[in-house]
């Protein structure tokens, strides 16, 4: 015969408001095998899991239930108090009886009557319960971040400073993301080269990190503590090692102009096949693009490039793919965003009419390294007299994106203040909310406006031509209650940020999960806000939800925290309600293998059956209820165990 | 092709009111407007409208809605779309928000507008909003260039039942249309029948200005007209018919499937296409009405059909597909052009066609009937009519079929 000890706990009035917690601890008390039943007002409290290790002691309990809140809050706590008491911590069972009981129902008597049915299931299931072992898997140290921009970067330089070693992939020749692309940086105007390149140049050089640009993940294997990654790595067709950075060869290039939309200045720039990014880039090395090189091309090019590189012979068409295979303990995602695409709002005139300009491009406008050299003019060379800036593009519309983009507000008031600065432009913002909730950001907008830019509270609704070259905004200034229709020379849209298009096939590579918008998903939104559902692989940046630079920087900082927690206690402990596959039975179907939401199962090729790697499974129990021959079993949820319960539930007077 | 997420919408919001509105889903939608004002800042009369659908809204929200009864302000809405297509909390105000304000507002008018008023006891009394006789409404037939069969008189099944509508009916233009779509549906070897002198204006036009009275009792009608007969689908001439039968007859057991003409031959094209044999050197602007377009994303198909004819070049008006100007003739407009010139309003038919002859095309080619006579008379009324002629795409796929003995 069992020794069962029961705690019905009151939580305050949360539980014991709506349910009569000594009605049901004396219930319990009747119960066949219950040798101890109690209420107590806080059973987490130190006091309250007191009470339970000492009646283990003092009655020779076997097995404990504590009646409280949700199991997701406190079931470790008291699994750790039946641990202290010296029982095994899977003699423990807990009963929500907050959740699923008080606080969801008002009828008094009834919800008591439902609080004692679940307690008596748990009285009928806990007998059975059979001591379980956590397990311990070790952590590899070394430390996987996808994606270079601002986010990956403050992440490495985290890690590397903790000693860990890290591997950093970026899939464009250089690192730096958006941040690299802007001016200055709202709200202190700081130059954003200024600030970012040190970092860029600090990544290089420090030897913890091994970066790898134009390089991609195509594979992930494994799980927390030693995932077996696979990288791509695209030819660059320039050996790393010899080329020096000088750009001589892109000064020989055949042609002798740039041709070539240029990605980092948004196509406002050109470029020529051989090329370096951007000046500061890192690595400080030239790409060859095999899309519009005539040696690639043709076969037949003079390839005066590879002249001018001389003895250094740093140039190499031969280069093919590569893929290598790394092996790290932990991984992570700092992936970024993507800025909306505004073909998409037909009404904004976007590709239509051609001084109708996105905010990135704007931004490269005003960079002094841009395409115009800092000189803010239209495609016809025109300096803009009057500038329409208009706010939420793509952000805060059912038809779009339902959600706030959250920077864009404060960028268009930078870019409002630097488009004034470079042409003295009358400038207009159009705005539905002017969302300035950062530190110094309200102070920002404060001085944007004595600037004397013009606001007006209003989402633009049509953007057309007025006859004489220039655009009109029409947008209802809805603070005057009347439609404006304000003609200006430049529109700018102030696009919002998106996932990346292809964040759905990244997720499931690295198996995470992501949100409908497809920004990736944190553990909990307030008290894991860097972790994902999977052990192991955090989130840094844009990719987890649009956020500004301080805020993309302090997440980066508290996942390179979280990874190198996990490195220096050295293990994980895995909890022990896993699958597990009868061989005998199993009857090598294969159904259960990609029902898997955590790619856990695969067939052992020698006598085709299933099995289960313990370190992967979650315990969700999609194989066992999925199994045909029902030849899966799962700790704490074995079939004697539910059906126990059930009888239990059903079992009232 | 009607959506039945539409259709269960329509069905749940028979009985909305403006007391009972928050209790509806879609009504309570109003409670999460952000006064964007992007509503009154595309609406084409939003300069003018004392109260657009964004202060609308506000006025409901803070409970002194009466206020807006009293003004005429929605007498301008035109039932274009233009704020609902536009508007990011998807707020239905074109047809349900502004239909039930448009009903109060109404109803508070010390007289309605004298020549809505007419139209309105037209329709009711004769069907048809010109005051014609029923018992001419298929006159146009015997001028048909092909046979036009008759429901009651062939007596028996048919595929297509072709709603011809008011407009197309009556109106020396608009059978015009009637002509054109009948050679056009002979020549794709349709199995179709009208139903002639028996068949009354659907009413949407009586619903968006709102007399619900008028538009039972057209509906009622109707209906029991269809049922008596056998056909497999309809065919619609007018988008605004094409809307009702799709949205609003389906509670009251409409079963059919139903297209506009313009849906129905462009899903047939490749029919069509090699009967287009006369080249037409045309340079044709095409205006989206905003039931096809706005309404019902029927954005290409007119397109398509406009393209496989050889010789036409297609250009586009500054304000296209779901950025349209309306013609001014829905909801309504098209019987208070009076009233909106004494207010000094702009017609917004003339604002349209400004950007028509701006493309510098030749043609302005149309799908609604509405906009035949809006359009012709604004280009008149400007001066713009040696320059531009007005042909319903029908028109011009019926001057591009080759000759048929
Ligand atoms: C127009 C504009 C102006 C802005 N101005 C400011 C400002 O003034 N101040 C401010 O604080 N914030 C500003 N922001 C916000 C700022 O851009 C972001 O906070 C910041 O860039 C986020 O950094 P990140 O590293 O998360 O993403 P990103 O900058 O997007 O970097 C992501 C990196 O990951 C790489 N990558 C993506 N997918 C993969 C993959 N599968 N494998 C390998 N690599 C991959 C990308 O190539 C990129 O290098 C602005 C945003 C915009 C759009
Ligand atoms: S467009 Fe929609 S959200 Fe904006 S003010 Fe109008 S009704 Fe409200
Ligand atoms: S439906 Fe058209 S006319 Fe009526 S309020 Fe909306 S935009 Fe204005």
């Amino acid at each position: 015969m069992a020794r069962i000890g029961i705690y019905v706990c009151h939580c305050g009035h949360n539980i014991a408001g709506t349910i009569d917690v000594k009605g049901v601890a004396n219930y319990a008390a009747s119960l066949p095998g219950v040798a101890v039943a109690r209420d107590y007002k806080y059973m987490c409290s130190d006091p309250g899991q007191d009470l339970i290790k000492n009646d283990i002691r003092d009655h020779q309990l076997d097995r404990i239930i504590v009646a409280a809140c949700s199991p997701s809050l406190h079931e470790a706590t008291f699994r750790n108090a039946t641990a202290q008491g010296g029982l095994n911590a899977y003699y423990f069972q807990m009963v929500n009886v907050r959740e699923h009981d008080a606080w969801v129902h008002s009828d008094k008597a009834a919800a008591t009557e439902k609080a004692k049915d679940l307690v008596r299931a748990a009285v009928y299931r806990v007998k059975l319960h059979k001591p379980l072992e956590r397990r311990r898997v070790p952590i590899r140290p070394e430390v996987l971040v996808v994606g270079g921009g601002i986010a990956g970067i403050h992440a490495s330089l985290s890690l590397a400073a903790a000693g860990k070693q890290v591997y950093l992939v970026e899939r464009e020749p250089t690192i730096g993301g958006h941040m690299a692309q802007f001016d200055k940086t709202f709200p202190t105007l700081d130059c954003a080269a200024c600030i970012l390149t040190p970092k860029m140049t600090a990544v290089r050089a420090n030897p913890n990190i091994t970066l790898w640009t134009l390089s991609e993940v195509v594979k992930v294997e494994g799980f927390v503590g030693s995932y077996q990654v696979t990288v791509r790595h695209k030819p660059r067709y320039i050996i790393d090692d010899l080329c020096v950075g000088c750009l001589e060869c892109v000064e020989a290039c055949v042609f002798k102009e740039p041709r070539f939309s240029d990605e980092f200045n948004v196509g406002l720039g050109k470029r020529k096949p051989v090329y370096m990014p951007f000046p500061q880039a890192v690595p400080q090395l030239v790409l060859i693009d095999p899309e519009t090189c005539i040696e690639f091309k043709t076969g037949k090019c003079k390839k005066t490039c590879v002249e001018a590189c001389a003895e250094r012979n740093a140039i190499d068409f031969t280069q093919k793919e590569r893929l290598e295979t790394i092996e790290v303990g932990s991984i992570i995602l700092s992936t970024g965003f993507e800025v909306f695409d505004p073909h998409r709002i037909p009404y904004y005139g976007y590709g239509v009419y051609p001084n109708v300009y996105t905010a990135l491009e704007v931004e490269r406008l005003v960079n002094a390294a841009g395409p115009t050299g800092g000189e803010v003019v239209l495609r016809d060379g025109r300096k803009p007299k009057r500038v329409g800036i208009v706010h939420c593009v793509g952000s805060r519309d059912e038809h779009t994106n339902r959600y706030c983009s959250r920077v864009c507000c404060m960028y268009s008031l930078k870019l409002a203040h630097l488009v004034k600065e470079h042409t003295d432009a009358e400038i207009f913002n159009c705005y539905i909310d002017m969302r300035t909730p950062g530190k110094t950001f309200e102070e920002f907008y404060n001085r944007v406006g004595e600037e004397g830019v013009n606001f007006v509270r209003g989402k633009v609704a049509d953007v057309y031509p007025d006859g004489d070259g220039s655009l009109v905004m029409q947008v209802e200034d809805t603070l005057l209650g009347i439609v404006r229709k304000i003609p200006v020379d430049m529109v700018v849209l102030a696009v919002g940020l998106e996932a990346h298009r292809d964040a759905d096939a990244v997720r499931r590579m690295f198996n995470i999960t992501c949100a409908s918008e497809g920004f990736f998903v944190e553990r909990h939104p307030k008290l894991a806000p860097v972790n994902t559902f999977t052990d192991g692989i955090f989130l840094a940046g844009c990719c987890q939800g649009p956020k500004d630079i301080p805020d993309t920087v302090a997440q980066a900082g508290a996942a390179a925290m979280e990874a190198a927690a996990l490195i220096d206690k050295g293990y994980v402990e895995l909890e022990p309600m896993t699958a597990s596959v009868n061989e005998e039975e199993c009857s090598g179907c294969k159904t259960c293998i990609p029902m898997c939401p955590y790619s856990a199962i695969s067939q052992k090729a020698d006598v085709k059956k299933a099995f289960i790697n313990e370190v992967l499974c979650k315990g969700c129990g999609t194989c066992v209820a999925a199994c045909p021959s029902g030849s899966i079993k799962q700790n704490l949820f074995e079939d004697e165990e539910i059906f126990e319960e059930i009888e239990g539930v059903l079992a009232y007077a | 092709m009607a959506s039945t997420a539409a259709q269960c919408q329509l069905d749940s919001v028979s009985g909305m009111t403006l007391d009972n509105i928050l209790q509806f889903p879609e009504g309570h939608r109003i409670l999460s407007c952000i006064q964007c004002g992007v509503c009154a800042g595309t609406c084409p009369y939003g300069d003018v409208m004392e109260y657009p659908p964004r202060k609308i809204i506000a006025m409901l929200r803070a409970g002194m809605v009466e206020k807006v009864f009293h003004s005429e302000s929605l007498l301008n809405c035109v039932a274009c779309y233009a704020c609902m297509t536009k508007c990011p909390r998807d707020i239905r105000l074109t047809d349900i928000l502004l239909p039930l304000m448009k009903e109060q507002a109404l109803m508070h008018l010390p007289e309605l507008p004298a020549e809505l008023q007419k139209a309105l006891q037209n329709t009711l009394r004769y069907g048809n909003p010109m005051g014609e006789s029923s018992r001419k409404r298929a006159a146009w037939v015997k001028n048909a260039p092909v046979p036009v069969p008759i429901m009651n008189e062939i007596r028996r099944p048919v595929d297509v039942l072709w709603f011809v509508e008011c407009y197309t009916s009556y109106y020396p233009r608009g059978q015009d249309t009637a002509r054109a779509t009948a050679r056009l549906l002979h020549a794709i070897g349709a199995d179709f029948a009208i139903l002639g002198n028996e068949e009354k204006c659907a009413g949407e036009c009586g619903r968006l200005t709102w007399e619900p009275g008028l538009f039972e009792t057209l509906t009622d009608y109707n209906m029991a007209v269809f049922q008596k007969y056998q056909f497999n689908r309809m065919v619609a001439s007018c988008p605004h018919s094409y809307n009702a039968f799709q949205r609003r007859y389906i509670p009251l057991g409409f079963t059919w499937p139903v297209d506009p003409v313009m849906a129905y031959l462009a899903y047939q094209i490749e029919k069509l296409k090699p009967l287009l044999t006369r080249k037409l050197n045309y340079k044709v602007t095409y205006h989206d009405s905003c039931c096809l377009g706005r309404f019902n994303d029927l954005y290409d198909e007119p397109r398509a059909l406009l393209k496989a004819i050889p010789g036409v070049k297609l250009v586009e008006m500054v304000h296209n597909r779901m950025n349209s100007i309306c013609c001014g003739g829905g909801g309504g407009g098209m019987w208070l052009d009076t009233y909106f010139k004494a207010k000094g309003h702009e017609r917004l038919s003339e604002r349209r066609v400004k950007e028509a002859v701006a493309t510098g095309a030749d043609v302005l080619a149309v799908s609604c009937p509405y906009e035949v006579s809006r359009f012709e008379d604004a280009l008149k009324v400007l001066g713009f009519d040696k320059k531009m002629v007005v042909r319903d795409v029908t028109e011009l796929l019926d001057e591009a079929l080759e000759e048929q003995p």
